[in-house]
């Protein structure tokens, strides 16, 4: 234990002394947020240029409704009301009579017109829209523009011509809008948590409203923590090994130490390295959130669990990364290795989404207990205002320590033979003969 | 007594026989010489002894003991393919791989040695600064810095110019003068000769000699002759009972057939030339490895 203790020490000397450390301390939760807060940054930035609309109103009533609004809108919506900077694009409409005789040729020329840049798109309003009838192509509202499917304008006029379209339909059953004003008054469901009981009272305390905060960013943000202590160590652990190996010092130190107290003590000194890492996000981000004050969001309850599960996540394809460096016999081998030693502790970023939205689904339950994926799916979950079973946590756990168990052993006998061998490229079938004969 | 006791080890990758029945003693205190030509098993032998590799069969005992993990802090091992931390400082390093041998008073032993081997004014520079000859001088402090009762060095005079070649030979002579067993493989045959008070070879990974000099050396007789003449190699060639005939410019070597008689040899050389020097020697470590080794080509055969 003293020798893999002493070497751990030069491990992470040599890990947490270097200045790609620290770049990479700052970096990579740049990388893993860089998304997040570009899009908070991005989000108010949008092409203000003004789109000219053209409308082909099959029912003759709609158009000057769409008008009024856009010129509502271009009054009280598209400018800043502090500043004055316009922030919003200004839509205009013109009304085209239908073609009758030839509605295809129409569509041809209006599309035309958007290519050639005169109008940005055209709005085509069924006779039927109204009173509409089932499949049929006269009661169909359709938008007409280069990327249709994501465009905000076809969304904004969805709702002045349905409030159009509405009127209609009252003033047709004979109904005054005024005497039924209620009628279309929308009441949202809050999303609540549950009642929970005071401890220090013995009272029941009402529960609090759920927001998206905590339910999907807090969770996400945890997970990503944990991804990146793992990005932070585990493809290090491959290279080092590999240098040691290339760089022939791995048979100097053999010398002294077993491959097993090799491995262990590459293991325990990236495990230092995530905690350092980890020491500095948790108290640095702690202190952040607190002083912004959303220290309410921090789910404390899971830190023990998350730094159980990322101790083991780290062994456990540390282990794994550590063997594939074994049998790198030069750069391009580690280079080629990177990836496939990754894959694993990534898979869950594929398959966060389902798991976030609904943590305590089967599905999350049985994939947040395959072991590789453990770590990262059970630490989403349980940062959830929900949080998981105990039971879970246990089997997960439980589940994640013979998984690492067993990769430690195929590991080390990967290593002990691989670490030796030298001009032999890291084939597939080699790496299942040593792990099997050792 | 016999620090190492290898008793009919054999090691195979695959279907190779690295070390085919390996039986050895190496007496306690003595310079042993590990010879053998490239991947004849001299390697795989020391990282057996190291604990490096298992054997499938046989037993390895040190110091008395069977070999295992603990043991291996009293060898210091040197291996063939080794390297250092290059960012590391030299005393810095040094320090780390003694205390990784679990040695005693490394500090002292450090700065000791790094004057011995006339480092001390490197001791705090990076390993990637030194050049490669200090490099080797660093590696082997390394090794015996844990001050450890057996030393394996495998081929440590590779890539050492003639100065430093002298500083280790010196060195490994001063340990075995502090009772420290040596082994050490080497291709250079003189530098065994001169050293080492046993001899073993290993060819295919079978022990083909082992035994001081002078009993090597007995085993191959006196059927060599060195002679030099006025008129050189060319008046040697067609002699009755002689095998083989090497030329070294100013000397030849002429190797005696099974029925050679030096007398009838000299009465023909002196027929058809003068005679300047003629000694009947007994073969040297370098000739006995070809003979084994069976790399003849650099001789000149009988015309």
């Amino acid at each position: 234990m003293r020798k893999i203790l002493l070497f751990a020490a030069r491990e992470y000397k040599a890990a947490v002394k270097t200045k790609g450390f620290i770049i990479g301390l700052l970096i990579a939760p740049l990388m893993m947020g860089g998304s997040l807060i570009a899009f908070l940054l991005l989000k108010d930035r949008v092409d203000t240029t003004d789109k000219h609309v053209a409308v082909i109103d099959h029912t003759g009533k709609i158009t000057p409704a769409l008008v009024m609004a856009a010129e509502f809108r271009s009054t009280k919506e598209i400018f800043d009301t502090t500043t004055g900077r316009k922030t919003k694009p200004a839509y205009s409409f013109e009304s085209v009579t239908p073609h009758t005789t030839d509605p295809t040729a129409q569509r041809l020329e209006l599309s035309n017109r958007v290519r050639n840049g005169s109008l940005y798109a055209f709005v085509e309003i069924g006779a039927s829209v109204v009173h509409p009838k089932n499949d049929d192509q006269a009661s169909r509202i359709s938008f007409y523009a280069r990327n249709a499917a994501m465009d905000d304008l076809r969304n904004w006029v969805s709702g002045p011509i349905n409030m159009r379209l509405r009127s209609l339909r009252l003033a047709d059953a004979g109904i005054k809008e005024s005497d039924v004003k209620d009628l279309f008054y929308w009441v949202g469901v809050e999303g609540m948590g549950l009642v929970t009981v005071d401890e220090a009272t013995g009272k029941a305390r009402d529960a609090k409203e759920a927001d998206r905060v905590s339910a999907l960013i807090v969770p996400i943000i945890m997970m990503l923590l944990m991804l990146m202590m793992i990005m932070m160590t585990v493809p290090g652990m491959l290279h080092s090994v590999m240098e040691e190996k290339t760089q022939r010092i791995a048979e100097v130190l053999l010398g002294s130490i077993s491959p097993f107290e090799f491995m262990a003590a590459k293991l325990v000194g990236g495990i230092a390295v995530a905690l350092t890492s980890a020491a500095v996000y948790i108290v640095g981000g702690t202190f952040a959130v607190q002083y912004m004050g959303y220290s309410e969001y921090v789910p404390f309850i899971a830190l023990p669990w998350f730094i159980v599960f990322m101790l083991l996540a780290i062994i456990m394809f540390g282990a794994y990364s550590a063997a594939m460096g074994a049998t790198c016999s030069e750069a391009k081998d580690a280079q080629a290795l990177s990836f496939p030693v990754i894959l694993p502790a990534l898979f869950p970023m594929f398959i966060y989404v389902p798991v976030a939205r609904e943590p305590l689904s089967a599905f999350s339950t049985w994939i947040s207990l395959v072991p590789p994926f453990t770590p990262l799916l059970m630490t989403l979950r349980l940062s959830t205002p929900g949080g998981v079973p105990t039971w879970q946590l246990y089997a997960g756990l439980g589940g994640v320590l013979l998984c690492t168990l067993f990769f430690v052993w195929v590991a080390g006998r990967i290593f002990r033979v691989a670490i030796l061998m030298q001009g032999t490229p890291p084939k597939l079938s080699n790496i299942i003969r040593w792990a099997i004969r050792g | 007594m016999a620090t190492i006791e290898l008793d009919n080890i054999t090691k195979m990758f695959g279907k190779h026989v690295a070390v085919d029945g390996l039986s050895l003693a190496v007496p306690s205190g003595s310079v042993y010489g590990f010879i053998g030509p490239n991947g004849s098993g001299k390697t795989t032998t020391l990282r057996m002894i190291m604990n490096i590799l298992y054997p499938d069969t046989g037993r390895i005992r040190i110091f008395g003991e069977t070999l295992t993990p603990l043991l291996c802090d009293r060898i210091g091992y040197m291996p063939e393919e080794r390297g250092l931390y290059r960012r590391m400082k030299v005393r810095e390093l040094l320090l780390f791989l003694g205390r990784l041998k679990n040695g005693k008073d490394i500090t002292t032993h450090v700065d000791r040695w790094l004057q011995r081997l006339d480092l001390t004014a490197w001791a705090n520079k990076k390993v990637e600064t030194l050049s490669k000859g200090m490099g080797q001088k660093v590696q082997f402090i390394a090794t015996v810095v844990s001050h450890p009762e057996l030393v394996l060095l495998d081929e440590p005079f590779t890539g050492l110019d003639p100065v430093n070649t002298e500083v280790i030979k010196d060195a490994i002579l001063e340990l075995q003068a502090q009772g420290t067993t040596v082994i050490f493989s080497t291709h250079d045959m003189s530098m065994a000769e001169r050293m080492c008070d046993f001899i073993f070879m290993i060819f295919k990974g079978r022990k083909v000699l082992d035994g001081t000099l002078a009993s090597i050396q007995d085993q191959y007789a006196t059927d060599t002759i060195r002679i030099r003449t006025r008129d050189g190699a060319a008046v040697l060639r067609d002699l009755a009972g002689v095998e083989r005939l090497k030329d070294y410019g100013q000397v030849q070597e002429l190797r005696l057939g099974p029925n050679g008689d030096p007398h009838a040899i000299l009465r023909t050389i002196v027929e058809r030339t003068r005679v300047e020097s003629f000694d009947i020697v007994k073969p040297s470590l370098h000739d006995i490895f070809i003979r084994i080794a069976g790399a003849e080509a650099q001789e000149v055969e009988h015309a």
